[in-house]
């Protein structure tokens, strides 16, 4: 048990001043080196820390702490790690799922809200936050006709501070763009990376798709999309680097696997890959058990695993280790490095979720477009 | 030649107006901001802090109304810039490869016989790399030159005999950094070299750069990506034989002294020169005359200060 909690019950059963006296003076959970304690207070009959790790019994039973109205559970938990939870709460037959109240820390999908957990020593990155100092780009509307959707497509486009028609730019097409601006503060992440030189001025375009399981899964028609009406509409409006390696393809999870697919449809088309948790089903043996949305990604992957080629120059993937995609992104890694391909694999104690793929970005997106930081010297 | 004074980043705290008042300089001061791009002419501070006019020569923003005024002169340098690129990114391809081999050499314990003649080859390879790609570069130059001479093209002769006049005039010039490719590329386009080394001189960080005769491209503790240094481009060559190492402090990694042996031994016989914050190096006919906070790179990895020659 956490020493706080054993010092609050030193000398016996504490007062109900005593108690909110301990909540004002901490901040929860409890984190410490190598371990993490959650701490509920409410009536109810059980309590369940619902925690979203893969691998791991997701729902861990709270211990109440007798003579009070305090519920305590310590866990493990490795320095800079962090997860995503909530409280399970059982009252009277009914359960249910509870943010913490007592943390304020919240990370958003676009499924609703969960808490997040902390490991000791994680500190959000500051180039994820806003700086005054920081010169801003715009976000700009864009409609696309498609024929490969037979309709209309909204596109938002980012373009850098101090945007010039008189230059030329690099581009990187986003999958789920509008959730990274919502969810991972993407626009924030952007202009300060450029103001920082430490990516060039870019123009980002940032699409998003009505029907991600099917369009993102290895639709021929999102990769035409994408390749064909999108590309050349951008170049026709946006003055664009004009060369493989400064065009980029980006997405997180089945957004991951539209940007592998879509670079598979038209090698060398986009010289740099971002694919972040990208949910790369294979099997190897047998039928995969994923469940019939994945099944033209499993035959996707399948395909490109038995016949791999040349997709881009860089490919840079992520995955949090508490995640269960971990053993496929794992296991594309020598596939792709097997071609030739510059390959930057980095795995972080983190799970599927926007706030994972937020703190990679800076790595993936200076390892992809270095910035000029390298040609400034002021 | 006239005196020169390389100087290092002047922030946080600045030098440049020690440096101003050690020169006896007879004419107006112009300043080159064109490394700064977008904020070029923003001199209200540099005016306060050396206590004196200076008029800024905006060869960042007269470049641009010419490239807009000239889309045939825009086109072509587009294609230079994009076959630079390209040649860089080729070079890149090399020099990875060559420089982990030498790397690897200087790690490997084997008989020291047989072992210093293989790195002492290796060291010769990457060395003949960067001549290699930097003869490569002047020849793209050199095109360029000779297609932009073929076209006549008024505004961009007004706009460099203008400027000429006005560096002619100039008892002192101040050179700051920025964008190290951007500043020596306008420099280049107006032709200011050869009054640039008749002229008393003081540059800072980039500006410096931009007066050796070899631009070396390099920051070992970059966010991501690259960390081998790179040879850019020549440099006006009006400072000679000597790499330029502004914000060496942070950019470079101390700790990893074999590191930095390479970088030395990759690049001699030129002197590797740091220039930081405070740095200072009076140069005369290209003799050091005197130097304070500066340090030159041995061939062991350790630094050494920069004495007077």
């Amino acid at each position: 048990m956490n020493r706080l909690i054993e010092k609050l019950f030193r000398e016996g059963v504490p007062d109900a001043g005593a108690i909110d006296a301990f909540m004002r003076n901490n901040r929860f959970p409890l984190v410490e080196p190598g371990q993490v304690t959650f701490v509920f207070r409410g009536q109810a009959d059980e309590v369940h820390l619902r925690r979203w790790i893969s691998g791991f019994n997701t729902s861990l039973p709270m211990q109440a702490l007798e003579g009070t109205d305090l519920w305590a559970l310590t866990m493990e938990l490795p320095g800079k790690s962090r997860f995503e939870y909530k409280f399970e709460v059982v009252r009277g037959g009914d359960r249910s799922l509870e943010l913490d109240a007592l943390n304020e820390v919240q990370a958003h999908d676009p499924f609703g809200a969960n808490s997040v957990c902390q490991g000791f020593g994680y500190k959000r990155p500051r180039w994820t936050l806003q700086d005054p100092d920081t010169r801003c780009g715009t976000l700009t509307p864009l409609e696309v006709d498609s024929e490969a959707f037979a309709g209309r497509r909204d596109v938002q486009v980012y373009l850098p501070a101090r945007f010039r028609s008189n230059r030329r730019y690099p581009l990187l097409v986003v999958h789920d763009g509008p959730d990274y601006l919502r969810y991972a503060d993407f626009k924030i992440v952007l202009d300060n990376l450029i103001h920082r030189l430490e990516i060039p001025a870019m123009i980002v375009a940032l699409t998003q798709s009505p029907d991600r399981l099917v369009e993102y899964t290895g639709d021929p028609r999102h990769a035409r999309f994408i390749a064909e009406e999108l590309l050349p509409v951008l170049s026709e409006k946006f003055p664009l680097l004009d060369n493989s390696g400064s065009r980029g393809l980006m997405g997180a999870s089945l957004g991951g696997v539209a940007s592998l697919h879509t670079a598979s449809m038209y090698p060398d088309l986009f010289g740099q890959l971002l694919l972040q948790s990208g949910s790369f089903a294979f099997s190897d043996l047998g039928q995969h058990q994923k469940g019939p949305i994945f099944d033209p990604v499993v035959r996707f992957m399948n395909a490109y695993r038995k016949k791999p080629f040349v997709l881009a120059e860089k490919v840079y993937l992520s995955c949090g280790i508490y995640e269960s995609l971990i053993y496929e992104n794992r296991s594309l890694v020598p596939v792709l490095q097997a071609q030739g391909m510059r390959i930057n694999f980095e795995e972080a104690r983190d799970a599927h979720n926007w706030e994972n793929w937020r703190d990679r970005l800076r790595n993936g997106l200076t390892w992809l477009f270095p910035g000029p930081l390298w040609m400034v010297y002021e | 030649m006239a005196l020169k004074i390389l100087l290092g980043p002047q922030s946080p705290t600045a030098n440049l107006r020690q440096a101003v008042d050690s020169i006896d300089a007879e004419g107006p001061v112009v300043v080159i901001t064109a490394g700064w791009r977008d904020s070029e002419g923003e001199i209200e501070e540099l005016r306060e802090d050396i206590g004196r006019p200076v008029e800024d020569l905006m060869l960042y923003q007269r470049a641009e109304e010419i490239f807009a005024r000239e889309p045939d002169l825009l086109e072509m340098k587009r294609e230079r810039q994009d076959q630079l690129r390209e040649l860089q990114g080729l070079y890149r391809i090399r020099l990875s490869p060559t420089i982990a081999a030498v790397r690897r050499l200087m790690r490997t314990r084997a008989d020291p016989k047989l072992l210093l003649l293989e790195q002492r080859a290796a060291i010769a390879q990457l060395r003949a790399l960067d001549r290699h790609h930097l003869r490569r570069i002047m020849a793209i130059h050199r095109e360029f030159d000779l297609r932009r001479a073929g076209i006549h093209i008024p505004l961009a002769t007004a706009q460099r005999d203008a400027l000429h006049r006005q560096v002619e005039k100039a008892g002192l010039v101040l050179i700051a950094g920025g964008h190290v490719a951007v500043l020596l590329n306008r420099i280049r386009l107006f032709r200011l070299r050869e009054l640039l080394a008749q002229k008393p001189v003081i540059a800072w960080s980039a500006g410096a750069m931009a007066l050796s005769d070899r631009i070396v491209l390099f920051h070992q503790k970059a966010p991501q990506g690259k960390s081998d240094a790179e040879v850019l481009d020549a440099g006006l060559g009006i400072v000679r034989h000597r790499v330029l190492l502004p914000h060496a402090r942070t950019r470079l990694d101390w700790n990893n002294r074999r590191r930095l042996a390479l970088f030395s031994r990759r690049f001699a016989p030129a002197n590797c020169c740091t220039l930081d914050n405070g740095s200072m190096i009076r140069l005369q006919d290209n003799r050091v005359v005197s130097a304070t906070g500066s340090s030159v790179l041995t061939r062991t990895g350790r630094s050494k200060v920069l004495a007077k020659q």
